[in-house]
């Protein structure tokens, strides 16, 4: 199967036609991309940009490479024997998949929340401020104010604010996710990886988590992977179709859901298969 | 096209289909009966246009249940969600085609043992046979999925107008000539204006089908040529100016 992006496709201007929308530069590029499991052949030549402060979707049935490709962006592969990146991912130009950048500072700049709710046993303050620690040395008011910031952020200083020192293993699904957000957002990264964020939660708490993407789009560069379709078409301003590790299809959400180019994408995103 | 993984919405989808295909043949008989009502001046006839108006209203609210239904149950998307929405619009389309072939039925019972040379309808009865082409070719275009065809529908649309602007004239032309003419001529007029809109909500639908096939706008401006409103006939005899 061969690639059918559009070759004259500009994302960022696509975006920018929006008259609401200005134009967003590429927060980060890839460029000629293969990834493999081993022998597996996992993600083909991929091609394209991820605009700033924006959301990008990435949808596609499962083993299509879209997580992998999350994981490429932020080097989690590299705790795995066996696994490998050829070609370029330029995050503001500099290549994250290089062996010369330290993986630990690619993951301070590109941060990520996984599927399930993964709070640390300890208390919803230092949930936050242990990761502010490892990067930086701040005053125990300077700490305070970053904690109260990022639960402000994630939509969750209400519920939070009196019981701050109580184990983060006592809170709802949900809860647990937006502090998993604001763990994120304190060590001050430039891009978001969410990986199908709200699979385990239910209406009420995705669509908490939905309102908060949109909020946080104002600040970080967002993408997401996500199996709930009429989430990407919520959520994102541009939607990615991956299939067998190939890119199929990148294009304003909206383009996407109501008229893709590609009999291929029509087919996932109408049910037809997948 | 591929079916769908779960084979309840391919049928959904068909029903719907089914039913607009099922409702545009109960309209397209309406409008026939009612201009047949008109010329063969057949009140029997007209009564009966008016009287099954009412079940082309109620396949109209059976499709946007229908439609309603199905968006909530499967949140469609691309083509499935285009022709769910082609659905509820050209049902309501043809809803309006029905109303406006009753009015012409009860223009019918209105001018009921008046003064009528057969003449006078020659122009509304040829105007008629344009738009019940059209509106016949646009529901081939929609049940075929046919782009080409429902454009094609589209760009004649004018001729139509034109055609309406020149009945008017014509009518006006009769009146002038036998004031005995000018209640059956006014009627007769809102009947053309009646049939002129069908054949508009054609275009509409023509305008919908093209939409739903390729998920995309018909980029041209659209033709319009009635320029009934600014059209005036001299008096014979009177000097203007």
């Amino acid at each position: 199967m061969t690639s059918a992006v559009d070759p004259t496709f500009n994302i960022a201007s696509s975006v920018a036609a929006k008259p609401d929308a200005p134009p967003a530069p590429t927060k980060i590029k890839v460029e000629g991309l293969n990834f493999y499991y081993g022998q597996n052949h996992a993600l083909k030549n991929i091609n394209f940009d991820i605009p700033e402060k924006r959301v990008t979707a990435m949808i596609g049935p499962s083993g299509c490479g879209k997580s992998t490709l999350l994981r490429v962006f932020n080097r989690m592969y590299d705790l795995y024997p066996g696994q490998r990146a050829e070609g370029q991912v330029l995050f503001d130009g500099v290549n994250v998949v290089g062996k010369e950048l330290d993986p630990t500072i690619v993951r301070t700049r590109i941060g990520m929340v996984f599927q399930k709710p993964t709070p640390f046993p300890m208390s919803i303050y230092d949930n936050i401020a242990f990761g502010v620690r490892l990067h930086e040395s701040i005053s125990k008011s300077k700490m305070d104010e970053r904690v109260e910031s990022c639960l402000r952020k994630a939509a969750i200083w209400e519920e939070t604010k009196d019981r701050l020192h109580t184990s983060a293993l006592g809170m709802s699904g949900g809860q647990q996710q937006r502090l998993c957000i604001a763990r994120t957002i304190a060590v001050q990264p430039e891009v978001i990886l969410l990986d199908e964020p709200t699979s385990a939660l239910d209406p009420i708490s995705t669509s908490k988590i939905e309102d908060l993407i949109d909020e946080l789009k104002q600040d970080f560069t967002i993408v997401i992977v996500t199996h709930n379709m009429q989430q990407a078409a919520r959520c994102a301003d541009i939607t990615a179709f991956f299939y067998l590790g190939e890119l199929v299809e990148v294009a304003p959400s909206d383009v996407i859901f109501t008229n893709p180019k590609q009999i291929k994408t029509r087919d996932y995103i109408t049910g037809r298969f997948g | 096209m591929t079916e769908h993984t779960v084979t309840a919405f391919d049928a959904e989808l068909k029903e719907i289909g089914r039913k607009v295909v099922e409702m545009g043949g109960q309209a397209e008989r309406l409008v026939i009966d009612a201009v047949n009502a008109l010329i063969r001046r057949d009140t029997a006839l007209a009564h009966r246009v008016i009287l099954l108006d009412a079940s082309v209203d109620a396949i109209q609210r059976e499709i946007e249940e229908k439609s309603i239904l199905v968006i909530a149950k499967r949140q469609p998307m691309a083509v499935d969600l285009r022709e769910l929405v082609a659905a509820i619009r050209i049902a309501s389309d043809l809803e309006r085609i029905g109303d406006l072939a009753k009015n012409v039925g009860k223009r019918v019972l209105a001018i009921e043992g008046e003064y009528h040379p057969q003449k006078l309808v020659r122009g509304v009865e040829h105007m008629s046979d344009l738009v019940l082409e059209q509106l016949k070719e646009v529901l081939d275009a929609y049940a075929g999925k046919d782009p080409a065809k429902a454009l094609a529908v589209w760009r004649r649309d004018s001729g139509i107008d034109t055609m309406y602007t020149s009945l008017f004239r014509e009518l006006l032309t009769y009146m002038m000539e036998d004031p005995r003419n000018i209640s059956v001529c006014t009627h007769l007029l809102f009947c053309a204006k009646n049939i002129e809109r069908i054949g508009d909500h054609a275009t509409n639908i023509a305008e919908t089908v093209y939409y739903m096939v390729s998920g995309e706008t018909i980029a041209e401006e659209r033709p319009k040529a009635d320029i009934s409103s600014e059209t005036n006939v001299a008096f014979p005899g009177h000097v203007q100016g």
